[in-house]
């Protein structure tokens, strides 16, 4: 009990001697939870968004003629030889027209001067989920291009396509920040540490002649590591949460958002960032703890 | 009073002690010395006889460059860094450039003594306000070290190695820059502690006038050895 209590009191008093230094690692401790989480939090969204896409995957072959009764077999027998297929559904004029009139609702009227045939007939293929390969459902378009009244192939999957490249682009912004975070988060913490040692180098010293056991040296300067990881973490994802509050609010109603749901991290993970927040600010006063103090 | 060498077992024992400094400053040289339980043991020589860089033996701050030094029975160059931390708690130092921190206050200098034992806060008031009364200081109690006066200082020095009954005090030059009225507190806080602590007490100096008239122990360094052996001969003029 004596003992924490001069542990927490050596604590305060470093931090009062080298405060500026302090705050200016608070900061940086919390920009860079603040610009890695935020990555992440993008990134991981951008994953749940994609695997919920490419779920939909779907190829619309469309026709210029209704397929017959007799036509079908063959068709699908063809598609089905080429690639396994969840599902092929055949879309006549008229199935096309009242599924479009059904989604347009109380304006439906607008559609009675077209005439119930005015939309072309169509195909639709559903992959089997596990052909979420890009390259795979390509070919499969290719294919299907060949086939006969075939006029146009709609897969949707330029735009899946750019979308995976952003994806692993956020990536490799996440692993950078994510470095970032790691150096910053050490180094400027066993630096900061390093004033908070040096401004008190004369004490130490003395403190080690008066027998003060390596504990009591040591652990306020492990503590003052640990404080910087807690608050700054802290700190870092508190705001983080701000701004996807803020997000949320800015851009919810109809649109981007409304389709992909934007979730802020589960619990866990949340935990877990501010665990390794914390355990990389302690290591970087282990780092400082090792390199100048010796007893 | 003066012990008898031959039954006690000494509580310090240096034998053969040589040490030289880089590249070839003899030091000390083959100096075997016993200082006893409980007894007060004035060490004297004149300026570079070697008084200082024994006192930094026995507290582990240099190295013997041969010999042997034993505290309490105990190989001081086999301790662990634990072994050498617990020993330096129960030793008090009060070193001849004071080593005090100028910025921090005199009661917050001593205080750093028994705060590394964690004394309690109370423990460390009473005592810290017993030192100061002891010693003429209470009214510097607030004062930051850097302020005060060399004899003051030296004072506070001292205050710091007593302030937790230490084992063994050794004082280096204790009273050298001190009026007569005021090396006579410095000695009656070394009688206190002896007496009524039983702190064994080595006293490096060259102030003869506290030693002149002592019955206790005085060796005498000469060009690191040392001299004749003057601690057969107690004096029986009363100072202390
Ligand atoms: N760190 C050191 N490096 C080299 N030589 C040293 C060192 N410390 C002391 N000496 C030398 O060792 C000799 C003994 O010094 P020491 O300080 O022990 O003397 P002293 O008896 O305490 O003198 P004084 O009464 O002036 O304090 C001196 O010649 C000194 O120059
Ligand atoms: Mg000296």
């Amino acid at each position: 009990m004596q003992f924490l209590t001069y542990i927490l009191c050596q604590t305060g008093k470093n931090l009062r001697q080298t405060w500026g230094a302090q705050v200016m690692t608070l900061l940086t401790v919390t920009l860079s939870v603040l610009i890695f989480a935020f990555f992440f939090l993008i990134y991981t969204n951008m994953l749940r968004a994609s695997a919920q896409l490419g779920d939909d995957v779907r190829l619309i072959v469309y026709l210029d003629q209704e397929v017959t009764e007799q036509m079908r077999p063959v068709l699908e027998t063809r598609i089905r030889d080429f690639g396994p297929v969840e599902k092929i559904v055949f879309v006549s004029r008229a199935e096309a027209f009242a599924r479009l009139s059904a989604q347009m609702g109380k304006e439906k009227d607008v559609l009675n001067d077209l005439g119930p045939d005015f939309l072309p007939p169509s195909l639709e293929v559903y992959p089997l989920k596990n052909l979420n390969d890009l390259s795979k459902i390509n070919q499969f378009s290719d294919f299907l291009q060949t086939l006969p009244y075939v006029t146009k192939v709609q897969s949707g999957l330029d735009w899946l396509q750019r979308f995976g490249y952003f994806t692993s682009l956020l990536r490799i912004v996440v692993l950078l920040s994510g470095s970032l975070l790691i150096i910053s988060m050490t180094f400027i913490v066993s630096y900061t540490l390093r004033l908070t040692v040096l401004s008190r180098q004369g004490e130490l010293e003395i403190l080690r002649l008066l027998g003060a056991s390596s504990a009591y040296i040591r652990l306020p300067l492990l503590l003052e590591g640990m404080l910087q990881g807690v608050l700054g973490s802290s700190l870092g994802l508190a705001a983080l949460y701000i701004l996807y509050q803020w997000i949320v609010s800015r851009f919810s109603g109809p649109g981007f958002l409304k389709l992909f749901e934007f979730t802020f991290f589960p619990f866990e993970l949340t935990a877990a960032i501010l665990l390794a927040g914390i355990v990389l600010c302690t290591v970087g006063s282990l780092f400082s703890i090792r390199r100048f103090i010796r007893i | 009073m003066p012990r008898d060498a031959s039954t006690d077992k000494p509580l310090v024992e240096l034998v053969n002690i040589t040490k030289i400094y880089p590249p070839d400053i003899v030091a000390l040289e083959d100096v075997s010395l016993r200082i006893y339980k409980g007894e007060i043991l004035f060490l004297t020589g004149m300026s570079g006889a070697g008084k200082t860089t024994l006192i930094k033996l026995l507290f582990c701050l240099e190295t013997p460059t041969r010999g042997l030094i034993e505290i309490a029975g105990r190989d001081l160059f086999r301790l662990s860094p634990v072994g050498i931390q617990q020993m330096r708690q129960k030793i008090g130092v009060a070193y001849q450039d004071f080593r005090l921190l100028d910025k921090q206050t005199v009661f917050q200098n001593i205080a750093m003594a028994m705060e590394v034992t964690y004394a309690s806060a109370k423990e460390i008031r009473v005592r810290v306000g017993e030192l100061l009364d002891l010693l003429n200081l209470a009214s510097k109690r607030n004062k930051p070290v850097g302020e005060l006066s060399r004899g003051e200082q030296q004072r506070v020095a001292l205050a710091r190695a007593a302030a937790n009954r230490p084992t063994l005090l050794l004082a280096d030059e204790p009273t050298g820059n001190l009026d007569q009225t005021t090396t006579e507190l410095v000695i009656n806080l070394f009688r206190r502690l002896n007496e009524e602590d039983g702190s064994t007490i080595v006293v490096a100096t060259h102030d003869e006038s506290i030693y002149a008239k002592t019955e206790h122990r005085v060796v005498e360094l000469h060009n690191g050895q040392l001299a004749a052996h003057l601690e057969q001969t107690p004096r029986q003029v009363e100072l202390f």
